[in-house]
């Protein structure tokens, strides 16, 4: 077993792991950040992704042991309180979901990829986008998703990175 | 400003939801699969001595512990009429082998551990003592004279001869016939891929007798149905709770052997048992798809009308019948065989073969995508072949508007229908006469440019249960819960029955919710397949909102002082006769809440029956050519659909763009695939090509809706003709494209890869 910290959605914490354990099962297993999925075993799918330093990567394809002293955002970090980040918000209002199983991994993808595109083409969408999967959209809306909130990322002030959001209907 | 758009979202994009893996229950042990890695083997031994020593193993299942329980076998499907009276015979896939593997794959024994790193490393210490068998993995291997048989109850590994139509009828057809053209298409062997993998939690509650199931299903009634028929307990020892489930396209409709086995192991150790499975071993052992080769023969007339279309099938049933296997190369291919035509002659024939490879059950549309595609396929063909306009030859040939409802000569009975008008809308949305002009830019651009039409009649699922129930219960502030049996894995269910009743009721959306399958309500329904979640539940729904309004009537003349017969309900407000007062349904629900234990006045319940109906649509792809490097573009993708009416077109849109690009999917890069020996050399992501973002650059979708009387929605079915539109269009696209640079047809997938080789060994 080994002793690993990091800074998790702005949490400083420090588990007991065994050294072979994965960033994905350990976010999941010990820390119930059950919003980062497992969808497959070979690094395809990209429902595991999360950003660490700042990338993003696949939290399936990295021992949490490497993981030690970085900082982490899951899904459930991406929000500011109540208030939805704008692609998390673009990717219902687009309809860029059907079963939801892929979605985290494809927003924290997205996150990233507008990072570097602020004002992307198709094809750096797609490229941007090309490690992840999902099988319900057909990826129709969920390339456009990720044109509205680069439109509304623009629009709003593009240093604070977080637009007002609805709650939600329920 | 953005909004959020389904009910479902919230939670989703946020990362809260429940999807089976999240759950975890105190003190839950974990299992992992010991599988074949034989296509077809004598399992001599299997020696569990190491693995039970192993640090943290509690048990090792094998089959002698499933054979002790007296737990029976996964359920094998209808009992199926073939020719000449006979019955389709069968072979029954056991949830741990008995004495003979006979797929790469196969269960083998359960290990289960106190953590899941544990018990897949004690899975590794099962000795496994194989004598290994020689395999088929193909129906023409299987049916092969001397093939190995894999089971005594199958002679010959056919399990069923199959046949439907007027076989003289068509022969006497093809005999007068003035042309004829014959094809063979290949439907590939895919696997569906939801994007949860299968995951079970299995809790035995000793206090109530019950064992509760958490897992991914379509509906909880069949998944709760068929693991009482393994287990032998009564449906109500049982019961099956999923929250969100991440897709499930046919292959989670009843339980695997994995179900089986950990009911059986919480029940026994008295602990809850967790199994999560990896992606390797779903490609290997979950449901297969497809797995079809049809050979179709169409007589032409002296005036081009077609006068007879002949089928004759081969479908791979994998290595046992399981549950829908039998039903897709039977009464799914055969119930439209004729397309949208108006053909006087119909026949086809089945042959359904065991071979060593993972069973195949149902995926999206289950045999009609591939029906569609033959069909329209051979429709492209023979206008190829005889130099017919394939727009002129498809609207001579279309069953007429005025002609519905129809039967066709097979008998099924199509209730209503306006295929020009949809096949003229397409055109229009396709810019269909302008192609030339648009082959001839990509030309100038050095690719090739062909163009082709897929259009598909389908015939929804007519449902399994007796009926469609379905219930609500009012809170507090007015606002509804309402239960159906249908599960929801992605389709909007919550987001499409809250606008079905919410409308009604005059009750905001948002303060309605959607629960499935919980088992306090005993209600009977179908589950999500078959694509008709929407017009049956969803009609249901329809006949709740009468109900609730018809109970609150007499509340409303009351509290308005009126007589009972003196007051008119519109726009979710009742109001008395003289119109000079009204009360809105939501404050009469919120006035007669007395607290959450007591019934609700208005709490309701409502019904429908209803079978299948018949959503048809046009398909135009395009695509372009490189052929440097075989790769296959789609520019543009164009698809009008005749669903009925349509509850929610953003739903409706999402369905058909999902559809289209699976089936785009199978035309460009799935294909499971198996090498002679029966090992499968497609078992992962890495190898089995998904397709990706930008699988198609551009799609245009539109309906035009002829409502069926079938259903009180007046709605069609949806969830699979993305599939049947789309492997026909992109298939006649690509194949116009070959003819452009003059090679022959091909099979799919059509791969960058396979195209560059076929076009090299045709060109040569």
């Amino acid at each position: 077993m080994s002793k690993v910290s990091f800074t998790v959605n702005g949490q400083k914490v420090s588990v007991d792991i065994e050294e072979r354990a994965l960033l994905a099962d350990v976010l999941r297993d010990n820390l119930q950040l059950t919003g980062t999925h497992i969808g497959c075993d070979t690094s395809q799918c990209g429902c595991c992704t999360v950003r660490l330093n700042g990338s993003a990567v696949k939290s399936c394809t990295m021992l949490a042991v490497q993981a030690d002293e970085a900082e982490i955002t899951t899904i459930e970090g991406l929000a500011d309180n109540e208030r939805l980040h704008p692609v998390q918000l673009a990717f219902s209002a687009c309809h860029g979901l059907q079963c939801g199983f892929c979605t985290p991994g494809m927003i924290m993808a997205t996150v990233e990829l507008l990072e570097r595109f602020p004002d992307p083409t198709d094809e750096q969408i797609r490229e941007g986008l090309s490690g992840n999967l999902c099988r319900c959209t057909g990826y129709v809306n969920i390339e456009a998703s990720v044109r509205a909130a680069a439109t509304a990322m623009r629009v709003a002030s593009p240093a604070a990175g977080v637009v007002e959001g609805g709650r939600g209907r329920r | 400003m953005m909004e959020l758009m389904r009910h479902e979202d919230h939670r989703l994009i946020t990362g809260s939801g429940k999807f089976t893996a999240d759950w975890n229950l105190a003190g839950q042990l974990h299992a992992s699969v010991v599988r074949s890695v034989h296509a077809h083997a004598r399992v001599l031994s299997v020696n569990t001595d190491a693995a039970e020593k192993a640090k943290g193993v509690v048990a090792v299942l094998t089959a002698a512990d499933v054979t002790a329980a007296r737990y029976g076998q996964i359920p094998s499907g209808p009992e199926i009429q073939g020719v000449d009276g006979c019955v389709i015979s069968k072979g029954s896939m056991p949830l741990l082998a008995i004495d003979r593997v006979r797929f790469v794959g196969q269960a083998v024994a359960m290990v289960i551990a106190d953590s899941a790193s544990a018990a897949h490393d004690a899975a590794e210490l099962v000795d496994v003592v194989y004598e290994v068998l020689p395999a088929v993995s193909s129906v023409e291997q299987a049916t092969a004279d001397n093939a190995v048989q894999l089971h005594p109850t199958i002679p010959g590994n056919v399990s069923l001869t199959f046949e439907n139509g007027d076989r003289e009828a068509v022969d006497k057809a093809f005999a007068s016939a003035s042309r004829t053209s014959t094809l063979s298409i290949q439907s590939q062997r895919l696997y569906g891929a939801p994007m949860e993998p299968k995951a079970i939690l299995a809790t035995h509650d000793a206090s109530r007798n019950v064992t509760v199931v958490y897992t991914p299903t379509q509906g909880m009634l069949g998944m709760r149905a068929s693991l009482a028929a393994i287990t032998g307990l009564t449906t109500t020892d049982l019961e099956v709770v999923a929250e969100d489930v991440g897709g499930s396209f046919g292959l989670r409709g009843g339980p695997g052997v994995e179900h089986g086995l950990l009911v059986l192991a919480t029940r026994r150790l008295g602990r809850p048992v967790k199994w999560v499975s990896s992606r390797s071993e779903l490609f290997a052992a979950e449901w297969h798809g497809r797995a079809l080769k049809l050979t179709g023969s169409l007589a032409l007339d002296a005036d081009d009308r077609i006068s007879a279309i002949r089928f004759d099938d081969h479908a791979d049933l994998g290595a046992y019948n399981c549950y829908f296997g039998g039903f897709i190369a039977t009464n799914n291919l055969s119930v439209t065989m004729g397309g949208a035509y108006d053909v006087p002659a119909l026949y086809m024939r089945s042959t359904l073969a065991v071979t060593n490879t993972s069973p195949v059950s149902a995926y999206r549309g289950a045999g009609r995508p591939d029906i569609a595609f033959a069909i329209e396929r051979l429709i492209d063909h023979a206008a190829s072949e005889h130099g017919l306009d394939p727009v002129a030859f498809r609207r001579a040939n279309f069953i007429r508007a005025d002609q519905f409802p129809y039967t066709t000569a097979n008998g099924t009975e199509y209730d209503c229908g306006d295929f020009n008008a949809v096949f003229d809308k397409a055109l229009d949305a396709a810019v269909y006469n302008e192609f030339p002009e648009r082959r001839a830019k990509s030309e100038a651009r050095g690719r090739l440019r062909g163009i082709g039409i897929g259009y598909y009649v389908e015939k929804s699922g007519a449902g399994g249960a007796p009926k469609d129930e379905v219930s609500c219960q009012f809170d507090s502030d007015g606002g509804l819960l309402l239960h159906a049996v249908s599960g929801p894995s992605g389709q909007g269910h919550e987001t499409a029955y809250a606008q079905i009743v919410g409308d009604g009721l005059g009750i905001p959306a948002a303060q309605i919710r959607y629960r499935a399958g919980a088992p306090d309500q005993r209600l009977v329904g179908n589950g999500t397949g078959g694509s008709r979640s929407l017009y049956g539940t969803g009609s249901a729904f329809k006949n709740l909102v009468d109900v609730v309004i018809a109970k609150a009537a007499p509340l409303a003349a009351r509290h308005l002082n009126v007589e009972p017969g003196d007051v008119a309900f519109s726009n979710g407000r009742f109001i008395g006769r003289n119109g000079a007062k009204g009360v809105d349904l939501i404050e009469l629900a919120k006035k007669h809440y007395i607290d959450s234990q007591t019934a609700h006045p208005l709490d309701s319940s409502a019904e429908t029956v209803t079978g299948a109906n018949y959503p048809n649509g046009c398909h135009i792809a395009e695509v372009e050519l490189d052929l440097e490097t075989g790769e296959i573009d789609v520019p543009v993708y164009t698809a009008v659909d005749d669903l009925g009416n349509v509850i929610s077109a953003e739903l409706v849109r999402g369905q058909v763009h999902g559809g289209v690009v699976q089936g785009a999917g199978q035309a460009f890069g799935e294909a499971v695939i198996y090498d002679d020996s029966g090992q499968l050399l497609s078992g992962s992501f890495m190898d089995y090509a998904m397709p990706r973002a930008g699988a198609l650059d551009k799609v245009v979708s539109d309906t035009h809706a002829v409502p069926t009387a079938l259903n009180e929605l007046g709605s069609k079915g949806v969830g699979e003709s993305g599939c049947s539109g789309s492997l026909p269009a992109l298939s006649n696209a690509v194949m116009d494209v070959l003819r452009s640079a003059g090679v022959p047809p091909m099979d799919m997938p059509y791969s960058s890869h396979r195209v560059w080789q076929h076009v090299r060994k045709e060109k040569r």
